[in-house]
């Protein structure tokens, strides 16, 4: 207990400030690419069209390098509503619809110090019958659709449907949007999102930022 | 003793396998191994306990469905399938194969990636530079390092050794930062091409981080090794002693096997391999931790002689046309080994088969659960860092 303790102060604070300050890092491709160069691009799910990207179809594979490069911007989140009366407090519940493990591990990486959750107010719940909020990762699988649908009936109101990364939000390279079965209120870009770009999507659903 | 057959395919009438640790494919006249199956009944004394396909505590989707009193679990099944993205690999061309196999498992797909670009390239004859080898061994062995991490992390966090386990997120997130800044990715997607690289690569700043991190686990390694209560919750539990198992999983029970050991890539590496007999999942996390500095071992040795991975002059995919014959090979993943067999015709992948570790590891895991306690199911699960997504139904 006395080591555990020690370590933690030799350590000193190491969560980030992130939103009211900056975000201490972000991984370049999980920005959006802009056009740095003349000459065409194959991108392999039609992301690009007329020098503009599409950010919930974009899925970080760096292939309109060098043509394209990151922004190095949080991209924008889209979203149909903002939830003020989950301000002060939110739970979250990680639905995997049909993931590679990429966004899972991103979403549960603002667990660790560096994002510290629950300093926002925010905290992972094991049941959706108690979330206000469901991130849900991956393709539309047939095997998931009727657990996901039950998990959304289950939420009370008011609840916020996030798709979390481009396979949700889109289909991504392998499959079908998660909007076939369900109204999608936040989109969270990226493949995966970086967690700045997860905390950013929240903060703004909530109407904090 | 013989390796296990990892692959088994039927062509014109014959069966061909490949076996653990193998490029070779051989003739294949033996039984199949059959498909796992329980008969879970209910009775006055024991309950079926579903778990999942969704629920809290699972990193993926999977359903468990476990016959218990409440205490002692007599028996468990599992179902993978509830997340199959059915993933059609074969008919795709190169560029969006090498996609797709990051994809599998993305958490692993520097390993995917690498594997398969391998079997690309030895498909048409391409020789890639020692250089090229090095970035793919210097990824894998990061992604191992984060993975172990992930997985220590958990462990101890079901070990209710809260301090510790953000310890340990800590350390993850600090890699998968300096992985993102430097790669451009934290998951490594998009930088294996078949003969090169996507993107240009300086590795000239990261050893005294990736020292720094490794030297904090050792402390905090150390630390959990000196708690009673972590120790009592992981010791014992989930005994497995199935020599079809992968990774950790088959070191965990003292067998000195690690595909990196007599893999091209890993030549003159000296990898040096760990071992503990118990079995348990606190063996499971011994060899990890393990690994977690052997791996380091091999990154400064990767570190030593490159600064800088250039863009390598990608191969034309147009000159990538195949033969159709069948090229097969491993790779050693941070759950164990990654077996593939592929072939391309016309530009095109024509054939497609992969065994996962996960897939092998969660079969003999289900049947050393029996007889164990209900509360450490947790713990057999956890240390085997299992990935659902890499045991779906891929084609």
């Amino acid at each position: 207990m006395k080591a555990w303790f020690l370590r933690s102060l030799k350590k000193g604070i190491v969560t980030s400030s992130f939103p009211s300050g900056k975000n201490e890092a972000l991984s370049p491709w999980a920005t959006l690419p802009m056009r740095d160069m003349s000459g065409e691009v194959d991108c392999p799910v039609d992301a690009i069209q007329d020098d503009r990207v599409d950010s919930g179809k974009c899925i970080s594979c760096g292939i309109c390098f060098p043509q394209f490069k990151p922004s190095m911007q949080i991209p924008q989140i889209n979203m149909v509503r903002v939830e003020k009366s989950l301000s002060k407090s939110m739970k979250l519940y990680l639905f995997d619809s049909g993931t590679c493990g990429a966004c899972n591990l991103e979403i549960m990486a603002l667990n660790s110090p560096q994002y510290d959750m629950n300093r926002l107010g925010l905290s992972f719940t094991n049941t959706p019958r108690q979330a206000d909020a469901i991130m849900i990762t991956g393709v539309l699988t047939e095997g998931m659709i009727a657990p996901l649908k039950a998990a959304i009936d289950s939420m009370a109101s008011p609840k916020i449907v996030f798709a979390v990364g481009a396979c949700a939000i889109s289909g991504g390279l392998m499959g079908k949007s998660i909007s076939e079965i369900t109204g999608l209120d936040v989109q969270v870009p990226g493949c995966p999102p970086d967690p700045f770009v997860i905390v950013a999507a929240i903060e703004k659903a909530r109407g904090r930022i | 003793m013989i390796s296990p057959v990892r692959i088994v395919f039927e062509e014109d009438g014959k069966m061909f396998a490949l076996r653990r640790y193998s490029e070779a494919l051989e003739d294949f006249s033996g039984d199949l191994l059959k498909k796992r199956s329980v008969d879970l009944k209910p009775t006055e004394k024991l309950s079926l306990f579903p778990y999942g396909p969704s629920a809290g505590g699972l990193t993926e989707s999977i359903y468990f469905s476990l016959l218990t009193s409440g205490e002692r679990i007599e028996a468990m099944n599992y179902d993978t399938s509830f997340k199959d993205r059915k993933i059609s690999v074969s008919g795709n061309d190169i560029p969006k194969a090498v996609l797709l196999m990051e994809r599998i498992n993305g958490i692993h797909s520097a390993s995917y990636s690498s594997l398969f670009c391998d079997l690309i390239e030895r498909s048409s004859g391409i020789e890639v530079s020692q250089e090229i080898m090095d970035l793919r061994i210097l990824m894998m062995e990061m992604e191992r390092i984060s993975h172990h991490l992930f997985v220590a992390g958990r462990l101890s966090g079901g070990a209710s050794q809260n301090i510790g386990s953000m310890n340990i997120y800590l350390l993850r997130e600090e890699l998968l930062r300096i992985i993102g800044k430097t790669f451009g990715h934290r998951y490594f997607f998009g930088i294996n091409k078949p003969g090169g690289t996507g993107r240009e690569i300086d590795v000239s700043n990261i050893y005294e981080k990736l020292e720094s991190i490794v030297k904090e686990y050792t402390e905090i390694y150390r630390t959990l090794m000196d708690s009673r209560i972590f120790i009592d919750r992981t010791d014992s539990t989930a005994i497995i002693r199935d020599e079809i198992s992968a990774g950790p999983v088959l070191r965990g029970f003292g067998k000195n096997m690690d595909g990196r050991s007599q893999h091209r890539y890993y030549n003159k590496l000296n990898v040096r391999i760990s071992t503990v007999d118990s079995g348990d999942s606190l063996a499971r996390y011994v060899v990890r931790s393990e690994e977690i500095f052997s791996s380091w071992e091999i990154i400064k040795k990767i570190l030593e002689r490159n600064s800088r991975f250039k863009i390598m002059e990608e191969v034309k995919m147009d000159k990538i046309q195949g033969t159709g014959e069948k090229i097969s090979g491993y790779m050693e993943t941070p759950s164990g080994d990654l077996s593939m067999i592929v072939s391309v015709r016309s530009g095109k992948i024509s054939f497609f088969k992969y065994s996962s570790p996960s897939l092998w590891n969660l079969r003999v895991f289900a049947d050393a659960m029996k007889g164990n306690n209900f509360a450490d199911f947790y713990f057999g699960l956890e240390s085997l860092g299992l990935c659902v997504s890499e045991t779906g139904d891929i084609r």
